[in-house]
């Protein structure tokens, strides 16, 4: 616990730039879609079950505004990881691109938002 | 406490002692990660984008289940949830070694995890081989 919270203090504190922040970012948002699987797997789990309880399950989980704003939450964290995780793969097995890490960030958080929008726009439609 | 690292190890082996099964687990975090760029950003895209949460049914989880292609569809999600839990369950551990160093709360945590997602997998698994509706077809023919 005490790591935990002296942890917490040093990324506020350590100026570890772009790398430091992917690195939170990767770890925060791999424990959010391990969170997220839970729920997911339960309700596929649901739907095996039978039609009601799945329409109910789905309904009240997936589909309230809260619940498409958690969505999009969602969608950053799959798409961030998923394109953070082959930044790590590529600097693993390319350590000489080690020293251009900070632009392959910022290319990485680019190529995530040009994803992202749309996706975000499409989610969010019906709630305006 | 057991060294982990989910960083590159130096030279085939990890830094500070660790032992040798944990860079066949930093290879499976990477060849995992890759395979899954292709097919959950696909799953993610496809459903939310495609085919939208809201259109999201027993009927059309059922069609997708079903015939041939459905077998073709059952292995895809069956791919999805054992690499997927498996990545994530790692991931979650990684955390867990990082932050928890009391011996006894570590194994607590650890096992919580493993557990959860063992009986996760169980349920994904018996969702996907018994179908849509499947698991309560079989509750009501084991009752009468």
């Amino acid at each position: 616990m005490a790591a935990l919270v002296a942890s917490l203090y040093k990324s506020i504190s350590y100026r570890g730039a772009e790398g430091q922040w992917a690195w939170i970012l990767h770890r925060a948002s791999g424990l959010g879609i391990v969170l997220f699987l839970y729920m997911h797997i339960l309700s596929i789990f649901v739907a095996a079950i039978g039609p009601e309880p799945y329409e109910w399950v789905h309904k009240t989980l997936y589909t309230s505004p809260p619940a498409k704003v958690m969505e999009v939450f969602l969608l950053f964290g799959v798409l961030y990881h998923a394109a953070n995780g082959m930044r790590i793969i590529i600097i693993d097995f390319f350590p000489a691109l080690g020293k251009y890490q900070r632009t392959i960030v910022r290319i990485e958080l680019a190529l995530v938002a040009i994803v992202l929008v749309p996706a975000a726009i499409i989610t969010l439609q019906g709630l305006f | 406490m057991a060294v982990t690292s989910s960083s590159r190890p130096v030279q085939g082996k990890l830094r500070y002692g660790a032992p040798n099964h944990e860079h066949k687990i930093w290879l499976f975090m990477r060849l995992s990660g890759l395979v899954m760029f292709v097919t959950v950003v696909f799953h993610l895209l496809y459903m939310h984008m495609f085919v939208r949460v809201e259109n999201i049914t027993f009927d059309n989880i059922a069609e997708r289940w079903s015939g041939p292609a459905g077998v073709f569809w059952r292995l895809f999600d069956a791919s999805l949830l054992f690499i997927g839990m498996a990545h994530g369950m790692n991931g979650v551990r990684f955390s867990i070694n990082d932050y928890v160093h009391n011996r006894f709360l570590n194994f607590l945590l650890t096992a919580a995890v493993y557990g959860i997602g063992l009986l996760l997998i169980l349920l994904g698994s018996l969702a996907i081989i018994l179908g849509a509706g499947g698991v309560g077809r079989l509750f009501e023919s084991v009752m009468g």
